[in-house]
């Protein structure tokens, strides 16, 4: 952010101390509106809810100051417990099976450029526009008794397999986790698909003089060049399957039993109907520091790889 | 409580300093919002705990601000006709949805802006306690609504506490409509199952139920997404506990516990209803709402829920349902149900508790009684309305059984904020067979000693 660059050498070296010192400082002024707002609005917040996790607040009356307490039970409760596990279930189903899905999708229709991609790519991207809590509504519909699922799997004769899928033990973490492939499977092929196009397309000609079928193609010319894409899409599916909240709200509430509790949720009921501020902030707190963590390794992978 | 104020003070002291240590360490955060962020602090000194003695509305214009949850158009038509007869008192109502009034009640209730009246909800009893509600017993003798309200409804409200400005019980909520839960049967489907008349003990009403499955029909609908299951295992719960214990367990008297050989064995018959497959499938993964609309399409034979569904059942059914309270042991037995009431309370921070007051009474006239049982509640003052028909008449004259025997017991998540969770997802198991009745039992006395832990 130095606006001396453009000066010619000779003038730099008499005048140019102070000016670039100035020229430092005017460029923090360029990124203090955006640092102000982001400082009221994320880090504080932040700071604030790490704060309110040492008391034992109703949310009403005077705070009690507990130290480390609400930690402890975060880590020493079965239930808290258990939604850390279903949030990590729910990676697989919020990142993993859509990052799968999204490299073969990609790796089918960059091959060929065919006409009508531009619908392809909305078709998928579709399910990003709609609201998690619309999407959650229209998943509870189509789970429910006489929903879509149960109709499809009668008419071809599965009538044993149906069931209530949200209000079933087995089933219920599984339904719901397939909402979330849903939902992400086509922001990763939009990701990947973007990425296919930076790849020169005479890399692809090349394979395919030296002969690589499709499969050899996409392993080898268009896997590495998504490293970037794939890192990013990781992180966004990841950080969405942990601090995932709509969709289980409105399809199970959690239930039933604990099966789809997850500790957005958790957070969510203590602070406002548990009347638990402290525990409820506790557990975001190690919420948002297992989501750093992980995205993190996430990071590091990406790039000790290049 | 104006006492307990210095030593709440004092203990402030200590996270104050590491407060200004945090803050120091931030070295973000202004020195100035340190106290704002002490968590509470800010919270108001609430106004006098109890209203006055005088009940005389002073002859000015007035304006009252009402926040309530339920059934917006029967409050319409009670601030309507009570407006007409206090051509000086205005009553602006504000209506939120459920759960956004309960989610919001304690920030509502504690702020400058709390509303005059407020509709009673779980948590109010906290804010009685911080004194943010006032103590309306002084206006319980001086209205003598002793006499024109059930007492059972009245005793739902004093939050088991006595009244510090009469002695007597406390009262923190005066109620308009009255609500219960029990059975509504699909007399058609009934009819096809064998089943003649509604059941006398609860041992026919499970003869009933095995009758609707050998017929090839679901026996009991049940909404245990949301709050069916509870009211399914409350009810029978109300006949194996003495209600004298559960009272105690639900208003947090010491040493009360769930954890006792009735409960299990209500807990035990959800179980084992579940294993006999009495109810329908997808029971904890559909909405009480949605297990109404299934039964009004004929899904199943039998429903557990409450009063507040009989109009949209008389409506859909027409002459075709009838309703029953859970039946006990034997035919003799009192008749006990779980409810409570939309009713309300009054802000400690209102200018007017007189005009609030004269507002409360006027729920308790006949001509009230008429509004609230056309829109679907059951009037405090039950010979004031019009005798209902139907569907609507099964469930009010169970509710004058259940009264006539003092038997309405109140919701079991009344016992403590976190109890509704607790009780939701512990059926849910329950129904699915999927716990130990005395870990499920267990897990709500956690709840309970939790939230009475002092």
């Amino acid at each position: 952010m130095s606006s001396t660059p453009s000066r010619p050498a000779a003038d730099r070296r008499t005048a140019s101390r102070p000016a670039r010192r100035r020229g430092r400082w005017r460029g923090y002024l360029y990124v203090l509106p955006a640092l102000a707002v982001y400082l009221a609005f994320a880090v504080l917040p932040a700071l604030h809810t790490a704060y309110l996790s040492l008391f034992e607040w109703d949310g009403v009356t005077l705070g009690r100051w507990v130290g480390l307490d609400n930690y402890r039970e975060v880590f020493g409760d079965a239930v808290l417990r258990r939604s850390v596990l279903n949030a990590l279930t729910l990676v697989v189903f919020f990142s993993f099976l859509p990052i799968l899905l999204g490299l073969v999708t990609a790796g089918l229709l960059a091959r060929y450029r065919r006409p009508g991609m531009a619908a392809y790519r909305f078709l998928f991207m579709l399910p990003q526009v709609v609201p998690l809590v619309a999407v959650g509504v229209t998943w509870r519909w189509l789970y429910g008794d006489d929903g879509l699922v149960n109709q499809a799997l009668r008419t071809v004769g599965l009538d044993g397999v149906t069931r209530a899928w949200l209000g079933d033990f087995d089933a219920a973490l599984i339904a719901v986790g397939l909402v979330g492939t849903w939902v992400l499977s086509g922001l990763c092929m939009m990701l990947f698909l973007s990425g296919v196009q930076k790849v020169d397309p005479s890399l692809y000609e090349a394979a395919r003089l030296d002969g690589a079928g499709p499969v050899r193609e996409f392993v080898s010319v268009t896997l590495p060049h998504l490293r970037g894409e794939l890192a990013v899409a990781m992180t966004v599916t990841m950080v969405a399957a942990l601090a995932s909240f709509d969709i289980v709200y409105v399809t199970t509430n959690g239930g039933p039993g604990e099966q789809t509790t997850v500790p957005g949720l958790l957070v969510y009921r203590l602070a406002f109907s548990d009347g638990k501020v402290g525990l409820a902030s506790a557990l975001a707190v190690v919420l948002a520091c297992l989501i750093l963590v992980l995205v993190f390794v996430v990071n590091r992978l990406s790039r000790s790889e290049e | 409580m104006g006492t307990d104020r210095p030593p709440g003070r004092a203990r402030r002291a200590r996270p104050r300093r590491r407060a200004a240590a945090a803050c120091a360490a931030a070295a973000l955060l202004p020195l100035a919002a340190c106290d704002a962020l002490t968590p509470g602090s800010a919270a108001e000194a609430p106004g006098p705990r109890s209203v006055p003695s005088r009940t005389a509305v002073p002859d000015e214009d007035i304006t009252l601000r009402l926040q309530f949850a339920d059934a917006p158009l029967m409050v319409d038509a009670l601030i309507a006709a009570f407006e007409e007869e206090h051509p000086r008192i205005t009553i602006e109502p504000q209506y939120k949805t459920f759960s956004d009034y309960v989610k919001n009640l304690k920030l509502t209730m504690t702020s400058d802006s709390a509303p005059d009246i407020a509709q009673f909800a779980v948590g109010m009893t906290d804010l009685a306690e911080d004194g943010h509600v006032l103590d309306l017993a002084p206006y319980r003798e001086a209205y003598g609504w002793d006499a024109s309200i059930p007492p059972v409804s009245l005793d739902q409200l004093t939050a088991g506490r006595a009244s510090e400005s009469t002695g007597g019980r406390a009262l923190f909520g005066v109620p308009a409509g009255l609500s219960m839960t029990g059975i509504y049967y699909n007399k058609e489907l009934a009819a096809r199952a064998g089943i003649e008349q509604p059941p006398r003990t609860l041992a026919e009403f499970e003869d009933q139920l095995a009758a609707a499955e050998e017929a090839g029909l679901t026996p009991l609908g049940v909404g245990a997404l949301d709050s069916g299951g509870l009211h399914l295992w409350a009810a029978l719960l109300n006949h194996t506990m003495s209600t004298d214990d559960y009272w105690d367990w639900v208003n947090g008297t010491e040493g009360a516990t769930i954890e006792t050989p009735q409960a299990m064995a209500a807990s035990e018959r959800v179980i084992e209803w579940g294993r006999l497959g009495y109810y329908n499938d997808s029971a904890n993964g559909t909405g009480q709402v949605d297990s109404t609309a299934q039964f009004t399409r004929g899904d199943s034979v039998f429903l557990i829920n409450g009063n507040w569904a009989a109009g949209q059942l008389a409506t859909a059914m027409g002459d075709n349902v009838g309703f029953f309270p859970m039946p006990g042991g034997h035919p003799a037995d009192p008749v006990v149900a779980s409810g409570f009431s939309v009713s309300y309370a009054v802000s400690s921070r209102t200018e007017h508790p007189e005009a609030a007051g004269a507002f409360l009474d006027f729920l308790t006239t006949p001509e009230a009684g008429r509004i609230i049982s056309d829109n679907g509640f059951l009037p405090t003052n039950a010979e004031a309305a019009e005798p209902p028909r139907g569907v609507l008449a099964d469930v009010a004259e169970g509710h004058r059984l259940a009264v006539a025997d003092d038997g309405i017991t109140t919701f079991p998540d009344f016992a403590a904020p976190a109890m509704l969770d607790a009780l939701r997802s512990g059926v849910q198991k329950l129904i699915a067979g999927r716990v130990e009745p005395a870990d499920y039992l267990d897990a709500l006395q956690d709840v309970w000693d939790e939230q009475h832990a002092e």
